[in-house]
Formats: C-alpha cells, structure tokens, sequence
C-alpha cells in the first residue's frame, strides 16, 4: 500500500483523497486533528503550515498542510468555534503558526500557552485579520 | 551566575530587527526566547485588497533579498486557478532567474557571516562579487532588487541573448571559485570560528520542520527542486548538497556547495534554454473558485504561498505565505542552547534569517 493510501487507513475514514490546486485534499470528517498529527508522525511527514480562512457566514477553516516525500497533503478542519485543539506537543513544528493564527486571527488553540509573537496592534488577538474585530 | 541578555531588536549583528533574550550561566546560554513582529506590515491582508496584477507587485515586496521567488510562487498558485500554462522558454527563465538570486542570496550572506566572524576581507570580497550578480541580473530584467520578471502564464521579460548571459555566469563562476569557496571550505578562520557551534541535530532539524540549507546541513536531504520539481528543474542535472555535522560550518560548506551547484544549473539553462514564445500573450485570466498551493526552493528553503480565489473576483479571497526562516528561526533556541555567548551573533546569522519575510 502506498504510504499516502496508508493515512487514510490508519485515520479510520472512508474519504477518498482528491487532487486540486497542487495539493492531495482529504476531507477530515469525524477525524480529530490530533488523531491526524499522531498519522502524520507514524508515516514521516513533514509539516508545512496551517492556512486560516475566515468564513463569510462565521467560523473558520483551518488548512492543515503536510510534506510527505514532496507530496503536499491537505486537511481543511472546520470551525463552528473559535477553538481547536493544539497539536503542539506532537509536532513541534506547528507552534508559530499556532502562535500567528491566535494572534492574527483570535482562534485559541486549546491545551498550550502562548507567547506572544507582536505580529498585532494592541493587546487583543484578532485585530489584524479576524473581520469581526478589525 | 545567572543572567538574561537581550540581543536586538536593533544589534549590530542582526541585519534586520528581532528579539533573542539569552538566559545564560556565566558566559554560557542556557536558554533563549525568540521575538519577533517588528517587521509586521499585514501583507496577506492587503494582498485581498489587490487585483491580480497588483498583488504580484505587492508580494514581490515580501523579500528584499529573494523578491523573484515570491512572485515566482505566486504565479504558479494563480496559473494553477487560471489554467494558464508558461510556455517553456519562460520556465527555464524562470530558473535562471531564480538561481541568480540564490548565488546573490548565499553570497550576500556570506559577506555578513564574514563579518561576524571578524573576518573583513571575506565580507568585502563576498560583497563585491554580489554586486557583479546584480550586474546580470540588472542585464536581463533592467532591476537589481524587484525584478518584476514573473506574470501569470509566463515572464516579463525575455533573455534575449542567452550566450552572452551565459559568458557572464561563466565569468561568475571563475571568480567564485578563485575566491569565495577557499573561504568558505578551507579558510582556517572560517573553520576555527564555525566549526563545532550552533549544532542543529539531525533530530532537531526534522522536529522542528527546518527546510533549505539549514535543513540540509543537519543530513535531510530535501530540496523542493529535486523533490517537487517546477518551472525546468525535471530537465536540468543537479546534486544536492547535504553534510551531516549540523553546526555552522555544515551551513557554511552547504551554501558553498549549493553556489557551485546553481552555476552549474545556470550554464544548462542558458545553454539548453529553447526558442519560442516567453509570456502568456493576451490570454485573459480568468479564476476559478478553490484554494491552490505552490511551493518553490527559495536560498533560505521553501517558500508556501496558499492562494483562495472566487470566481469572477478580481482580488484574492485569501494569500497565506509561508517562508522559510519562518520555519527555521524557533530552531536558533535549540542551536544557542549552549553556546558561548560570543559565538550568538553568528549562530543566528547561520540560517540565513530573513525578518521581513518572517514578519510579512
């Protein structure tokens, strides 16, 4: 089994992985982004970054990207809440983006503690990029 | 005893400004925090304010240094949602370009590693060498910072003759290997000033994601061009260097190699570059609806753009970059850790660190 069809086998879903935009997309219903760190170490991928996008009707999506052997594998997380679980602690390559997405765009990830990274004005997060606050 | 020593935000050794706070045992660092901000100019905000010409302008003033590569990036992601293909004369200029700027880059901060080092002679050489890299690059695109080179579908501008570019790269070469790459290799103060110092382990290195030449000097082999190729690099012979000892001399013989090896690709490309059109003509772009990631090899490592597009939208709904020494600056903590508080200036300066890009 190739070692991108082995994620979604360990991850327990029935999505397909789709292709688009330079990126192998799976939908991540029912996974928790935990559960998806804890793959992505098991098969050596190497983390990328996390995209923020803010929704038009509210929340956000949270685009989890990983490197596996030049592949770039996507994740979109959806968030009804401002809030997701930090993977910190798993992967430690995550933690400025984590830091940059709270302070640009008020997400909280749960479970570590920030430094603050001076990327806004103030002393809220969000008012740089989170459209409710500007 | 124990102190804290704030380096920066404006110190002599940083090129631009950020915070390292040293906690230190004697003249030992212990630990270190990074800040970093003051360069913050909410770019990926206003690129949504931005049609799609604008925002290529607009990225290209992400970098000083590496300007072609986020407008290469760039357009990449947006001929991805436009459907537009570059005719191949644009992508092997492409990499001409683009490796240009990576001997410009890794000259340049040669010259400043040469300076906190001490050793005067190898900033001066280094940057008198990175001007006559500007001279070719000032040949073919009429700039030397901006080169406005990239559009969507294709380049700007043609390299009209590539034979006397390539007599240029070749005089280039000559000079680099008369000159920079002793210092760099066999210098004894170089060696006794890098060698041993900032260590990044093999470990560390793949924990902390760190891409490019600092990845590569702690032995992981990635490099975006062999892994992921774009523009021409599929049809261009090239090795990646790679050392293993992980400190600040590994970086130093790293960027050395990757001088050599970019020459190298520099003198195919121009050799090889094929006849034809070299932008996309008068094609209109027109966005489809999604999100399209792009990834270049960048001199400090891989750059990310993630671009969202609405159909019928002139401006992007949404551009993420993430650079390089955004990635690798959190292991500078790790490399510190240590260290001799004398040898902290360079230690930082080893990846290349770029503060305005990290910032946007």
């Amino acid at each position: 089994m190739n070692p991108i069809e082995s994620i979604r086998e360990k991850l327990g879903t029935a999505e397909v992985w789709t292709e688009s935009g330079g990126v192998h997309w799976l939908a991540t219903s029912g996974v928790n982004v935990r559960q998806l760190a804890a793959v992505m170490n098991e098969v050596q991928a190497r983390f990328v970054t996390i995209t923020a996008i803010e929704l038009p009707e509210r929340g956000f999506r949270l685009e989890y990207l990983w490197d596996l052997g030049g592949q770039m594998l996507g994740f979109p997380f959806v968030l009804s809440a401002n809030s997701v679980e930090s993977i910190y602690d798993l992967c430690e390559a995550v933690d400025w983006i984590e830091r940059e997405v709270h302070e640009g765009f008020a997400v909280d990830f749960l479970g570590r503690d920030y430094e603050p990274l001076l990327l806004r004005a103030g002393d809220k997060p969000g008012v740089n990029l989170h459209e409710e606050l500007l | 005893m124990s102190y804290k020593i704030p380096m920066g935000p404006y110190h002599p050794a940083l090129e631009e400004p950020y915070k390292l706070d040293m906690f230190c045992e004697g003249e030992t660092v212990s630990d270190a925090k990074l800040h970093i901000g003051f360069n913050f100019r909410g770019i990926e905000h206003l690129a949504e304010t931005r049609n799609y010409i604008q925002v290529i302008a607009l990225m290209e003033r992400v970098c000083g240094i590496c300007s072609n590569i986020h407008t290469l990036t760039l357009c990449q992601a947006m001929e991805q949602l436009t459907g537009l293909t570059p005719p191949p004369r644009a992508l092997y200029i492409r990499v001409v370009m683009a490796e240009l700027e990576r001997l410009h880059s890794h000259v340049l901060w040669a010259g400043i590693a040469g300076k906190l080092m001490g050793f005067k002679t190898m900033f001066m050489t280094c940057f008198a060498l990175r001007e006559k890299v500007m001279d070719v690059l000032q040949v073919i695109s009429g700039n030397r910072v901006n080169y406005s080179m990239n559009c969507i579908g294709g380049v700007n501008r043609d390299i009209s003759d590539p034979l006397a570019v390539l007599t240029m790269v070749e005089q280039l070469e000559r000079e680099m290997v008369r000159t920079i790459i002793p210092i760099f290799t066999t210098s004894t103060t170089a060696r006794s000033r890098c060698a041993g110092i900032g260590v990044l382990t093999h470990e560390k290195a793949i924990s902390c994601g760190v891409v490019g030449p600092t990845a590569r000097a702690s032995g992981v082999a990635q490099d975006l061009r062999r892994a992921a190729p774009y523009a021409a690099y599929a049809e261009l012979e090239f090795t990646v260097p790679v050392e293993t000892a992980g400190d600040v001399r590994a970086r130093l013989f790293v960027r050395a190699l990757e001088i050599m090896e970019s020459c190298r690709i520099l003198r195919q490309a121009l050799a090889k570059m094929p006849p034809g059109e070299w932008h996309g003509g008068d094609r209109k772009a027109v966005f489809s609806t999604g999100t399209a990631v792009s990834r270049v090899e960048a001199p400090r490592g891989e750059v990310v753009y993630s671009v969202s597009w609405k159909e019928n939208s002139r401006n992007p709904a949404r551009v993420h970059v993430r650079t390089p020494t955004f990635q690798n600056m959190p292991a500078i903590r790790w490399m510190v850790i240590g260290a001799r508080l004398a040898d902290t200036p360079l230690i930082q300066a080893s990846i290349d660190p770029c503060y305005s890009c990290t910032d946007r």
